[in-house]
């Protein structure tokens, strides 16, 4: 096989596993599949997909300001090529985007619902605008293909035509939302690492993304060149090489007189993370590249240039990455959980780059693109068919590469889809294992190993007609069993209203503890749980040692933990009741509903169903007040 | 076994299903490819339509055949029959989609009783299937090892599922037979793009690549004659 | 503008105006999940009352004056109202989760669980009262000692003022919210030994202390540090149209001249 179509089978792979990932995010949501948060609410499409890639795709702006502008017509060989690498980068970036929106199926309301001051909104549109753009300036690539057709032959004269002011309003475009990209962060100074929050941030943006561009064209036409094994166009990369010096020069003084300038010059040599990653950063975007550029020998070599240039390319992604998320406050303190992108963003985000790098190899192989065509991988079949039982003969290399390529994308979107497992990927949180709730009724699904199958079980019948009470395989199975969570039974375990607040000590983010960390384990067999609590539950105090002042005598009350507020305040009302009505026999005779559940709750249904405490008595006049330490 | 058991009603039904469907629809895209391509380089760019529906509707419906070779005809339409509604209308596989899957068509299940006798009889109309390509000395010389045992892996799952569902009681045996029901319930949805039974899919379509590419200009045979600088000679 | 008022000393964290939230939102009970912050808050979760040293915080959207998140967000699904709410508009969202990265307090929440999320945070009973269900916050309402109070925003601060006035041992002389982030309609009075710059994300920035030229002041709203850049678009849009085309003229120009002088000197070279 060929370089080239070994590289688009590992591509095609890619898409099929993009592709299963994809699937899942949109019927599952995005709480399930990434591991975004409220903490880091972006994460890696918008640092890598959306940031990063309107970066990459800067090089069809500067070329093509270079060739038509400038009037260096020697860019010309390459300007084609970097205008479809831009096209097809913004296009990865809207479907990078819509993967990351919430709600993708508003993705047009940016275009009748404004609001001016956002640079999102201005970003949006300066994308849209530019996408366009830049669909008309490729657009005569693929009409030239048709010279007989007269409407297209005629559009593709007037777009000719128009070619410089398009040209010259797509550089007007990208410079405003390569900038503004940066003006997204400008509002989260309190986010950012002072390292790369600055009041200039669209600057550095912009000249960034300009050396960015000149790195991506080098890195694009070696890697095709390579994969077609073509002669690369060693002259003009040497120029752009040459150009990109002046500008990591720039760069470079730049991000290092803007630190100085604000004072955040004592970040520079401190031991900790963020500062790791900016000299990483620094020496992949401006060091490394500098060295080969400026040394002739290194420059000359195309494993050097090439390296210069990835590495360049690397580092200005790295920088967005860092800015879009990897050195937010959240990831750098310990105020909030270490975000890294979960397998199913990452993938989602490689299938996206590999789409696009397809959709390139596919306008590359049929369409002038570059100077010359490469050969037609069509015309002359790499293998003859041999007449032989083991042998498969597949056709021709076009045909070939099409069986394998859709085979591959097939079992690879299949694995995926067998590794992502539909019931767990669901619920991050305590509803792991549904239970299906019985509720009456006739015939029910139980699920008893919860593997996600059912079986059959006809519930009237076992209370009808065998009379068998309920609590005899209710109450009594669910402490044996172990897959079932605590709050299925206990569930006011997780309300607001208790003082022990049952939430903050399970959850990942609180402390983090496990049910028998402080219950002993024979609660599971439902044993004496109730009265005697002591004897089960662990103290606060042995745990949170420093709850009392040392100095302070402590008196351990026999019911340490508190009520609910829903039995505190049944007991204050109706102990009292009931023990009035107990003493008085007038009372007993006049009012002998006066303990009824019913007095407070008159319609218990449309309680649990709205959640409404009272109905009857809206003033609540009773606060239980938790004892004050001191 | 367990462990077993749960893989394959798990990952690799997930998997096998994403493979047949996908792989399925992959087939389908190919030969339409396969087939515009037939056209580009046929001399005659019109489409065979009424040749193709003679051939499509001749197999699916096989009228003409029931003259010549009646048993085959009539026990192929019946294993068909059985092998397409047992499998799909059963209570059980509607809840293990809905289950693994999300939808489902449980409003349109078969009954229990009709259920067993279909898998009984399509196990039947297998077996003189294959009876008949055995003994057949033409269809004998056009079979190939594999053809067997495709015919052998479908019929696998019905054997083992009437097994579950009417004969066995006892819980190990009934967990190894259910075993080997998934197990080869996924493979076939695993090789079914892959081999002959996608003429599930390819039906209609490959009568239609093929009527394509093979139909040759008036004279084809005098031209390759004549390329071949070996005109006029004997054949 | 509306206002509301929360007495940190008052509060005996009782979290009634949790639950009065919740029922008047008709939120659905809330269960610890992998995505939320360790704060109470989520989206099911609009209030919640924090344990700070012996005293109970209660967190909820601040309802800036100048909302960054109603700046942020370009659709303007988030908007101020004269009301003084920072309300919601769930119609106009696209989901882009800009708003959440630019509240400077971290307070809108996402509904990570469903696969048709939107953004949630506290609307200060904003609807209920416009339609007349009730006249103020439920939380407020729901408040049995008076610790978070609701009213016009003037007479909530004279009466703040009028609280540290009468126990100046007692308050620390700060009414949170009065200027910070310029201004907020929610405000926090607060005891001499619980100050509340914790609740302020601008405050746990990791070099504290450190001022740095640019960034902004404490007091100062946000949406001015992008209104800045953004009202520069339209010059820098103009501006670079302009370069280009100059520049372009110009080479075009040179290259015109060039062939000309070539033309010539070919010219006299015969």
């Amino acid at each position: 096989m060929e370089r080239i179509n070994k590289f688009k089978l590992v591509l095609w792979i890619i898409l099929g596993i993009a592709l299963a990932a994809g699937i899942t995010r949109f019927i599952f949501g995005l709480g399930a599949t990434t591991n975004l948060s409220d903490t880091t609410p972006w994460g890696f499409w918008i640092g890598f997909d959306v940031m990063g890639g309107v970066a990459l795709a800067a090089g069809g702006f500067v070329i093509a300001a270079f060739n038509y502008i400038f009037g260096r017509k020697e860019f010309h060989s390459i300007s084609r090529a970097a205008i479809l690498t831009a096209f097809l980068g913004y296009v990865a970036v809207v479907i990078g985007l819509l993967f990351d929106l919430g709600l993708p199926w508003n993705i047009w309301h940016m275009i009748i619902f404004w609001n001016p001051h956002s640079p999102l909104f201005e970003v949006g549109w300066c994308v849209m605008l530019y996408l366009t753009v830049l669909f008309l300036e490729f657009m005569p690539v693929v009409l030239e293909r048709f010279p007989n057709l007269h409407l297209l032959s005629k559009i593709h004269k007037v777009l000719t035509k128009i070619r410089i002011p398009l040209v010259v309003l797509g550089i007007m475009l990208s410079t405003l939302h390569q900038s503004s990209l940066g003006s997204l962060f400008l509002t989260m100074p309190y986010r950012l690492h002072p390292l790369w929050w600055s009041p200039i941030l669209p600057v550095i943006f912009f000249v960034s993304a300009i050396c960015l561009g000149l790195m991506m064209v080098i890195v694009e036409n070696m890697t095709s060149s390579y994969l077609y094994k073509r002669e690369f166009e060693e002259n003009i990369l040497g120029k752009l090489s040459r150009i990109a010096v002046y500008l990591l020069l720039f760069y470079l003084v730049l991000r290092f007189g803007d630190i100085i300038i604000r004072g955040a010059g004592i970040f520079l040599f401190q031991a900790s993370w963020g500062t790791y990653l900016f000299w990483l950063e620094l020496a992949l975007t401006v060091f490394i590249p500098l060295i080969i550029f400026i040394i002739p020998k290194l420059r000359k070599q195309p494993n050097f240039l090439y390296l210069g240039a990835l590495s360049g390319v690397f580092g200005i992604v790295l920088n967005r990455l860092n800015v879009g998320g990897l050195t937010h406050l959240t990831n750098l303190t310990k105020s909030g959980s270490f975000y890294f992108p979960s397998w199913l963003e990452l993938s989602i985000s490689a299938g996206v780059v590999s789409l696009a790098m397809l959709a390139f190899f596919y306008f590359i192989e049929n369409y002038s693109v570059w100077d010359e065509k490469p050969k037609d991988i069509d015309s002359e079949p790499l293998t003859v068919p041999k007449f032989n039982t083991n042998y498969v003969y597949l056709g021709p290399t076009k045909t070939a590469n099409r069986v394998k390529f859709s085979f591959a994308f097939v079992i690879a979107f299949g694995l995926a889809f067998a590794l992502i497992s539909g019931k767990h990927i669901y619920s991050k949180g305590f509803d792991k294992t549904p239970v299906y709730k019985a509720r009456g009724g006739d015939t029910l699904l139980i699920d008893g190993n919860r593997n996600g199958y059912g079986v059959m079980f006809p519930h009237k019948f076992h209370g009808d007609s065998i009379k068998i009470a309920c609590g005899k395989c209710h109450h009594l199975n669910k402490p044996k069993d172990k897959n079932t969570q605590c709050f299925e039974c206990h569930n006011d375990m997780y309300l607001t209203g208790d003082a022990f607040r049952h939430d903050w000590h399970t959850s990942a983010q609180g402390a983090n503890l496990n049910c028998f960390e402080c219950h002993k384990h024979n609660v599971n067999k439902g044993e004496e749980f109730r009265g005697n609590m002591a004897a089960i539950t662990k103290l606060c105090l042995k745990c949170h040692n420093d709850l009392f002042p040392a100095d302070v005598k402590v008196k351990i009350l026999k019911t340490y933990v508190t009520l609910s507020y829903t039995d505190a305040m049944h007991k204050l009302c109706i102990n009292c009741h009931k023990e009035r009505l107990a003493a008085d026999s007038l009372l007993r005779k006049s009012k002998p509903g006066l303990a009824l559940c019913s007095n407070c709750h008159p319609k218990p249904a449309q309680y649990s169903a709205e959640h409404k405490l009272f109905t009857k008595q809206n003033v609540n006049k009773w606060v239980v007040v938790p004892p004050r330490l001191k | 076994m367990e462990d077993l058991l749960n893989f394959a009603k798990g990952p690799l039904f997930r998997f096998s299903f994403a493979v047949m469907l996908l792989g399925l629809l992959r087939l389908f895209v190919l030969s339409l490819i396969n087939g515009f391509e037939a056209k580009k380089k046929a001399p005659d760019k019109s489409i065979p339509k009424g040749y193709v529906r003679k051939l499509t509707w001749g197999y699916l419906f096989p009228i003409r055949a029931f003259r010549t070779k009646p048993i085959y005809s009539l026990v192929s339409i019946i294993f068909h029959i059985g092998f397409i509604l047992t499998p799909l209308l059963l209570y059980s596989h509607a809840l293990l989609f809905s289950e693994s899957i999300g939808f489902s068509w449980m409003g349109i299940s078969l009954s229990k009783p009709v259920a067993d006798n279909l898998a009984l009889i399509t196990i039947f109309a297998g077996i003189i299937l294959l009876l008949l390509r055995l003994t057949s000395k033409i269809t004998r010389s056009i079979s190939r090892k594999q053809d067997y045992l495709w015919l052998l892996l479908l019929v696998v799952p019905f054997i083992t599922g009437y097994v579950c569902s009417a004969v066995v009681t006892e819980p190990a045996t009934y967990k190894t037979f259910l075993t080997i029901h998934v197990l080869s319930g996924d493979f076939i949805f695993i090789f079914m793009p892959f081999t002959k039974i996608a003429h599930c899919i390819l039906l209609p379509l490959s009568q239609w690549v093929t009527a394509r590419s093979w139909k040759f200009v008036p004279e084809a045979g005098e031209n390759i004659e004549k390329i071949l600088g070996k005109e006029g000679q004997k054949l | 503008m509306k206002a509301i008022l929360t007495d940190i000393t008052k509060c005996i964290g009782c979290t009634q105006c949790v639950s009065a939230c919740k029922v008047i939102n008709k939120l659905p009970p809330d269960k610890p999940r992998e995505w939320q912050k360790n704060d109470g808050l989520s989206a099911r979760n609009w209030t919640s009352v924090l344990f700070k040293d012996e005293y109970y915080v209660r967190k909820q959207c601040r309802h800036c004056i100048e909302p960054a998140c109603a700046a942020a967000c370009p659709v303007g699904a988030l908007h101020k109202t004269d009301f003084g709410a920072v309300i919601y508009d769930s119609n106009k969202c696209l989901g882009c989760r800009y708003c959440m990265m630019a509240c400077p307090y971290g307070i809108p929440r996402y509904d990570w669980d469903s696969a048709v999320p939107y953004v949630r945070k506290c609307i200060m009973c904003y609807e209920n009262i416009n339609n007349g269900v009730i006249d103020q916050p439920a939380c407020t309402k729901a408040c049995p000692t008076g610790a978070t109070i609701f009213g016009e925003r003037e007479d909530l601060l004279i009466e703040a003022r009028k609280r540290i006035k009468n126990e100046p041992d007692k308050y620390l002389d700060t009414i949170y919210g009065e200027k910070e982030a310029g201004g907020t309609n929610v405000l926090y009075l607060t005891s001499k030994d619980c100050p509340l710059d914790f609740l302020f994300y601008y405050n746990n920035r990791i070099e504290k202390g450190v001022k740095l030229l640019g960034e902004p002041a404490f007091n100062q709203p946000y949406p001015p540090l992008t209104k800045k850049a953004m009202n520069s678009v339209p010059f820098a849009f103009v501006g670079m149209g302009a370069v280009m085309s100059g520049l372009y003229w110009i080479v075009k120009r040179r290259q015109k001249l060039e062939k000309e002088n070539k033309g010539a000197e070919d010219g006299k070279n015969q």
